[in-house]
C-alpha cells in the first residue's frame, strides 16, 4: 500500500504543471457559473478577469515547469524525459499566445468555460508528452479531444459554427475510435500497454518473423492520429472546420491537434530516450515508413494544391497547415528511420540532423507563424465583420499599415524566405531529408522543395492582395483596437525573426531529445 | 564598435527601418531626403570599407585557397549537429567578409543605389516612405550577398533581395505590375529552391567525405577541401545541374529569360536599374562563388559547353529580340540579356582572362545599362511614352540628354576606349582559347552579337534622339512642367556612371588588379595559369611602364591580350 501511495506521489511530481492547469480547469468551471446570473448575462469586462486568470494560470505551471528538468525513465505511467520537458514548454508558451487571441472572442458570459477548455487541451497535450502507457495516452487525447467540441461552439453558436463543431466531433469521435482499434493490437501483440514495455517487447522480438498484429496496429494508429496531423486523406473536416469556427478556434486547431499526434506518433513509434531499437521486422517501423512516406507527399501535394485553389482566408489556411502538417511528416518519416539505423549511420555520416530534431524545430516555429497569422487576422477585423475573403484584407497595407507588415512577415515565413524561422524550419528538414542518404528520403527533399516553391504561390497572393491592391470599402472608423492579438503577434514576431538569427535557444534543447 | 563592414552591410536597412518607424506617412520630400542621405553614407562607408581592404598586406598566392575573403567576421549561427559534445558538429554561421571581386560589386551596388534614389525623385509620389524603404532594403540584401562567405548566409540574403524587389516592381511599377511581380518572383524562387537543395547536398556529400571538415558551410574552407579532396565526377555533374538551375534563372541564361523583360519593363526605374545593375549580377556572382571553385570538373566538361552553348545562344537571341522591339526599355532589357551572356561567356572560359573578362564585363554592364535604364526612365517621365515609333529627335530638344544616351550607348556597345570594350573583348578572347575548338565557335557567335549590339542600340539613337523631332504632344496634365533638359539631379544620378565608364574603359587595370589574385585562384584549379602566369606579370610589368610613362591611350586592356 506505501509503495503504491509512493508510486502515485512520485507519479504525481512528473505532471505536476499539468496538474496545476487541470486545477485551474477546475476552479474556473466551478466558480463560473455564480457570476452569470439567471438569464445568463455576466457583468461587462468579465471576460478580462477570466482571461487573466487563465494567464496566471499558464505562468504558474510555466514555474512548475520550468522547476522540473527532466528525470530519468521509469517503468510508471508517466515519464518526465526531455522530450516531455521540451513539448510542455511550446504548450505553455503557445498556450499564452492562445489565450491572448482568444481574449475578445468569446463573450463574457461564455468567457470563462471556454477559457477553461482551452487550458484542459493544453493540459491534454503536455499528458500526451508525460504518458507512458497506452491507456494514459488515450485518456490524454481524450482530453485535447473533448474540450475542443466545446472550444469550437462556445464562442459562437450560429449555423457555421454549428456545423462545423458537428463535423470535427463525428470525426473526432471515428478518430479515436481508430486509434484505440491500434492500440488494442499493439496491446494484443505485445502483452503490456507500457510504451517502454511495448519497445522493450520489440526489442526481444528480434530475429523473429515480422506480426501482423503489430502492421495492422501500425496502420491504425497512423490512420487515427492522422486525423489529428491534418494528413490527407483524414485532412477533409480541416477547410469547413477552419471556415465555420471562431478565428480563435482555427488557430488552435491549426496548431495545438499537430503537436499531440507527432507527440504520440513519436511516444509510439520511436523507443525513448537512450534506448537503441535494432533493425527489426517486429517493431512498426517497417510497417510506418512507406506508410508515411505516401502520406506525407500526399499531404504536401493537397495541401499545397488545393490552398493554390482558395478565395476564403482561413480555407486557404487550413491547407496551408495542411501542408505544413506534411512537411513535419516528412521530418518524423526520416528521423524514424534514422533512429532505428542510427548504430549504422553514425558510423557513416557523423554529423546528419535528425529529422525528429529538424521536425521538432518546425514545430515551434510553425507555432510561431501560423499563431502570429491568426493573431493578425483577429487583429484586423472591422467591428461587423471578421476577416474572411481576400477582398477583406485588400489594400491592407493602405488602412492598417503595421498589421499588413506583421502578416507579411509571418506569411514570407510560411512560404519559408529568409530571414524569418520558416526557412531554417524547411532548411533543417531539407538538411535531415538529404543526409539521411536513403534515395526515397532523397525524393522526399525533392518534393518538399517542389511544394515550398508551390506554397509561396499562394502565400505572395495574399500579401498581393494586401501591398498591391486598392482597399475595399475602406472605412477606417470600423477597426476595433484588440490590444491581446496584437501583443500575441508581437510575441509571434518575435519567435519568428528571434529564431532566425538565434536558433541555438531552441535547437540546444532539441538535441538533448534525440542523442 | 562594430567594424566598418557590418556597419556598411546593415546602414541601408537601418535608415529604412528609420523612414518607416519614425513617419510612415513622412512626405515625398522626406523620405527621399533620408533616403539620399542613407545611400551616400553608404556609399562613403563603403569607400572607407575599401581604402581598408586596399591597405591590407597582400596574401600569397600559396597561402591561400580558392576563395580567400579578407577582413572575416565569423560568429556561430546554428550549430547542426546531433552527435553530442564530443562530436565536432556542423555548423552555420555567420561569416562575412570581402574579396576583391565582392568589393568592386559592392562599390558598384552602392554608387547604383544613389542613382536609382536620384532618379526617383519626382517619379515616386505616392507611397514614398515605402519605396525607398524598400529601395534601402534591397540594397542591404544586396551588399549582404556579396559580403557573406557561408553558403546559408549567401543563400538568405540572396533570397532576400526578392521581397523587396517584388514590392517594388509590385506597388510602383507599371500596368502589368502585379503579374510581372509574381512571375518574377516565382520563377526566380523555384529555381532557387533547387539550388538550394544542391547546396545542401553538396555540403552533406563533401562533409561525408571528409570528416574532419567542421565548417562546411563555409565557402573558403569548403572550396579548400574540394580543392584537396575533389568530388566524384557523376556527383559532381549532378550537383552543377542542380545548383546552376536557380543561377540559370537568375543571370538569366538564354531558355530561362523569360522573366526579365517583363520584370524590367513593369518595375519602376530605379527597380529597373537596380534589377539590371546588380540583381542580375547575383546569378553570375553565384556560378562564380560556388560553382567554379567546389566543382572544377563539372565546370570544365558541363559547364563549358553547356553554359557556354546558352549563353552564345542568349547572345545572338536576345540581340535579336533586342532589335524587334518598339519598346525602348524592353530593348534594353533584351540588351541585359546578350550583355549576361558575354559575362557567362567569359566565366566559363574558365581562365585568368575570361574570368576577369566576366567580372569586369559584371560591372561595365551594371554602369552602362543602369545609366540606360536611367535615361530611358527620364525621358518616359518627360513624354510618358517609350515607343520608339512615336519618339524622333529628342536631341535636338533636349540635347544633354543627348549626348547622355549616346555616350551611353556606346559605352554598352563596347566602343574602344570605354568600359564595354575591355570587359568585352577580355571575355570574347578568354573564351577563344578554351574548351578544344568549342570555344572558338561560342566566342564567334559572341562577337556576332557585338554587331547586333551595336546595331540595335544605334537604331534607337538614331530614331529617338536624332532624325525629324517627332514627339508626342504636350498631352499631360495642365501644371505639368514645361520640357526641359536634365537638370541638376539628373545629371547627378547620371555622372558617375557616365565617369566610370569612362574611366573603366581608359584605366581598366587597377580593377584588373583589384580582382587578380582572385581570379588567379580560381583559375588555378583549371590549370591555365601556369601558361598564362609569365605573361600576366609581364603585362603587370607593361602596365607600370604604361602608366608611369603616362601614357593612359596605350591602357586599352590591351596589355592583358593574350
Amino acid at each position: 500500500m506505501n509503495a503504491a501511495i509512493q508510486q502515485l506521489n512520485n507519479a504525481f511530481s512528473l505532471i505536476a504543471p499539468d496538474a496545476v492547469l487541470l486545477a485551474a480547469v477546475c476552479l474556473i468551471f466551478f466558480a463560473a457559473p455564480f457570476l452569470v446570473n439567471d438569464r445568463g448575462e455576466a457583468p461587462v469586462g468579465l471576460r478580462h478577469r477570466w482571461g487573466c486568470l487563465s494567464l496566471l494560470a499558464l505562468l504558474i505551471a510555466g514555474c512548475v515547469w520550468w522547476q522540473s528538468p527532466p528525470v530519468t525513465r521509469t517503468l510508471g505511467p508517466f515519464v518526465l524525459d526531455e522530450l516531455t520537458w521540451y513539448i510542455r514548454g511550446l504548450t505553455l508558451t503557445f498556450g499564452v499566445i492562445l489565450v491572448l487571441l482568444h481574449w475578445n472572442q468569446a463573450d463574457d458570459a461564455r468567457s470563462a468555460e471556454s477559457h477553461a477548455c482551452l487550458l484542459a487541451i493544453l493540459a491534454g497535450v503536455n499528458l500526451i508528452a508525460a504518458s507512458n502507457d497506452l491507456v494514459g495516452l488515450f485518456v490524454a487525447l481524450e482530453l485535447v479531444s473533448i474540450p475542443t467540441y466545446l472550444f469550437l461552439l462556445l464562442p459562437r453558436r450560429d449555423a457555421p459554427a454549428q456545423e462545423a463543431t458537428l463535423k470535427y466531433f463525428l470525426l473526432s469521435i471515428f478518430s479515436s475510435a481508430v486509434v484505440l482499434f491500434g492500440m488494442s493490437y499493439l496491446y494484443g501483440a505485445t502483452g503490456t500497454t507500457n510504451l517502454s514495455g511495448i519497445h522493450a517487447a520489440f526489442s526481444a522480438a528480434h530475429g523473429q518473423q515480422a506480426n501482423p498484429l503489430v502492421a495492422v496496429a501500425t496502420v491504425m494508429l497512423i490512420a487515427g492520429l492522422g486525423f489529428r496531423l491534418t494528413a490527407v486523406p483524414f485532412h477533409f473536416y480541416a477547410p469547413d472546420v477552419f471556415q465555420g469556427a471562431p478565428t480563435s478556434a482555427a488557430a488552435m486547431l491549426s496548431f495545438i491537434p499537430k503537436i499531440a499526434g507527432f507527440v504520440a506518433l513519436l511516444r509510439l513509434m520511436v523507443p525513448a530516450t537512450g534506448a537503441e531499437q535494432a533493425i527489426n521486422p517486429w517493431t512498426m517501423t517497417p510497417a510506418a515508413t512507406p506508410l508515411l512516406w505516401w502520406l506525407a507527399v500526399a499531404t504536401m501535394f493537397v495541401g499545397n494544391l488545393m490552398a493554390l485553389m482558395q478565395t476564403d482566408i482561413r480555407r486557404l489556411l487550413a491547407y496551408s497547415s495542411v501542408s505544413h502538417a506534411g512537411y513535419m511528416m516528412v521530418g518524423l518519416l526520416v528521423g524514424m528511420e534514422h533512429e532505428g539505423q542510427k548504430h549504422l549511420l553514425t558510423k557513416a555520416i557523423p554529423q546528419s540532423v535528425s529529422g525528429i530534431g529538424a521536425m521538432l524545430f518546425y514545430l515551434a516555429v510553425y507555432g510561431a507563424m501560423t499563431l502570429g497569422t491568426f493573431a493578425v487576422l483577429i487583429a484586423a477585423a472591422r467591428t461587423d465583420k471578421r476577416i474572411e475573403t481576400f477582398d477583406d484584407l485588400s489594400g491592407l497595407s493602405r488602412t492598417r499599415p503595421a498589421l499588413a507588415l506583421l502578416l507579411a512577415i509571418f506569411l514570407f515565413s510560411l512560404a519559408g524566405l529568409p530571414p524569418t524561422a520558416g526557412f531554417l524550419g524547411k532548411l533543417n528538414l531539407f538538411f535531415a531529408a538529404w543526409a539521411q542518404g536513403y534515395e526515397s528520403s532523397k525524393w522526399l527533399a525533392v518534393i518538399l522543395a517542389i511544394n515550398a516553391a508551390l506554397g509561396a504561390w499562394f502565400y505572395l497572393k495574399i500579401i498581393g492582395v494586401m501591398f498591391l491592391r486598392e482597399p475595399v470599402n475602406r472605412s477606417p472608423q470600423e477597426t476595433i483596437i484588440e490590444t491581446p492579438s496584437l501583443i500575441a503577434a508581437g510575441l509571434c514576431l518575435v519567435g519568428t525573426l528571434g529564431l532566425f538569427f538565434l536558433p541555438g535557444w531552441l535547437w540546444v534543447p532539441i538535441q538533448s531529445i534525440m542523442p | 564598435m562594430p567594424s566598418l563592414l557590418v556597419v556598411m552591410i546593415f546602414l541601408p536597412a537601418i535608415a529604412a527601418v528609420a523612414l518607416l518607424l519614425l513617419d510612415p506617412q513622412a512626405t515625398a520630400v522626406r523620405a527621399r531626403w533620408v533616403a539620399l542621405l542613407g545611400t551616400v553614407t553608404t556609399f562613403l562607408v563603403s569607400w572607407g570599407v575599401a581604402a581598408q581592404f586596399l591597405a591590407l598586406p597582400e596574401v600569397s598566392a600559396s597561402a591561400r585557397g580558392p576563395v580567400h575573403p579578407q577582413m572575416v567576421l565569423r560568429h556561430t549561427w546554428l550549430d547542426l549537429s546531433q552527435a553530442g559534445p564530443q562530436s565536432p558538429g556542423v555548423k552555420l554561421e555567420f561569416f562575412l567578409g570581402l574579396d576583391g571581386i565582392s568589393l568592386s560589386l559592392v562599390l558598384l551596388t552602392t554608387i547604383l543605389s544613389i542613382s536609382s534614389v536620384l532618379v526617383s525623385w519626382t517619379a515616386i509620389k505616392d507611397r514614398a516612405a515605402e519605396f525607398y524603404a524598400c529601395l534601402l532594403i534591397l540594397e542591404t540584401g544586396l551588399i549582404g550577398v556579396f559580403c557573406s562567405f557561408d553558403i546559408l548566409l549567401f543563400y538568405v540574403f540572396f533570397e532576400f533581395t526578392l521581397i523587396p524587389l517584388f514590392f517594388l516592381v509590385g506597388i510602383w511599377g507599371g500596368p502589368l505590375r502585379r503579374y510581372a511581380a509574381g512571375k518574377f518572383f516565382v520563377y526566380t524562387l523555384g529555381g532557387s529552391l533547387i539550388t538550394l537543395l544542391g547546396l545542401v547536398s553538396l555540403v552533406v556529400t563533401t562533409v561525408q567525405a571528409n570528416p574532419g571538415l567542421t565548417t562546411p558551410f563555409s565557402i573558403p574552407d569548403l572550396a579548400n577541401a574540394l580543392t584537396q579532396n575533389p568530388l566524384d565526377k557523376s556527383v559532381q555533374l549532378t550537383l552543377f545541374l542542380m545548383i546552376a538551375a536557380g543561377f540559370m534563372v537568375k543571370v538569366p541564361l538564354f531558355p530561362f529569360h523569360t522573366w526579365l523583360p517583363l520584370a524590367h519593363v513593369e518595375a519602376p526605374t530605379a527597380g529597373s536599374v537596380l534589377l539590371a545593375g546588380v540583381l542580375l549580377k547575383l546569378g553570375t556572382y553565384g556560378f562564380l562563388r560556388m560553382l567554379l571553385p567546389m566543382l572544377p570538373y563539372a565546370c570544365l566538361h558541363t559547364g563549358l559547353p553547356l553554359i557556354g552553348a546558352m549563353a552564345s545562344i542568349g547572345i545572338v537571341y536576345g540581340s535579336l529580340c533586342a532589335l524587334s522591339q518598339n519598346d525602348i526599355k524592353k530593348l534594353v532589357a533584351y540588351s541585359s540579356v546578350a550583355h549576361l551572356g558575354f559575362c557567362m561567356l567569359g566565366l566559363f572560359a574558365l581562365n585568368v582572362e575570361g574570368i576577369s573578362g566576366g567580372v569586369l564585363q559584371m560591372i561595365n554592364h551594371g554602369l552602362s545599362t543602369g545609366a540606360l535604364f536611367c535615361i530611358v526612365g527620364m525621358f518616359y517621365e518627360r513624354y510618358h511614352t517609350r515607343q520608339l515609333n512615336e519618339l524622333g529627335g529628342i536631341a535636338t530638344k533636349l540635347p544633354l540628354m543627348g549626348v547622355a544616351m549616346v555616350f551611353t550607348s556606346f559605352a554598352s556597345i563596347g566602343l574602344p576606349g570605354l568600359n564595354g570594350f575591355v570587359g568585352e573583348f577580355l571575355c570574347l578572347a578568354g573564351m577563344f582559347r578554351a574548351g578544344d575548338g568549342q570555344g572558338v565557335i561560342f566566342s564567334a557567335l559572341g562577337a556576332m552579337g557585338v554587331v547586333l549590339g551595336a546595331w540595335y542600340l544605334l537604331g534607337v539613337v538614331q530614331h529617338a534622339f536624332f532624325g525629324p523631332v517627332h514627339l508626342p504632344a504636350e498631352h499631360h496634365g495642365p501644371g505639368h512642367e514645361p520640357i526641359a533638359d536634365l537638370n541638376a539631379r539628373e545629371v547627378a544620378a547620371l555622372a558617375p556612371l557616365l565617369v566610370l565608364c569612362l574611366v573603366l574603359g581608359l584605366f581598366p587595370q587597377p580593377l584588373l588588379n583589384l580582382i587578380r589574385p582572385d581570379v588567379e585562384a580560381v583559375a588555378k584549379l583549371y590549370g591555365n595559369v601556369q601558361a598564362t602566369n609569365p605573361n600576366a606579370e609581364q603585362h603587370a610589368s607593361l602596365n607600370n611602364h604604361a602608366s608611369q610613362k603616362n601614357l593612359p591611350s596605350v591602357a586599352l586592356g590591351s596589355e592583358v591580350r593574350p
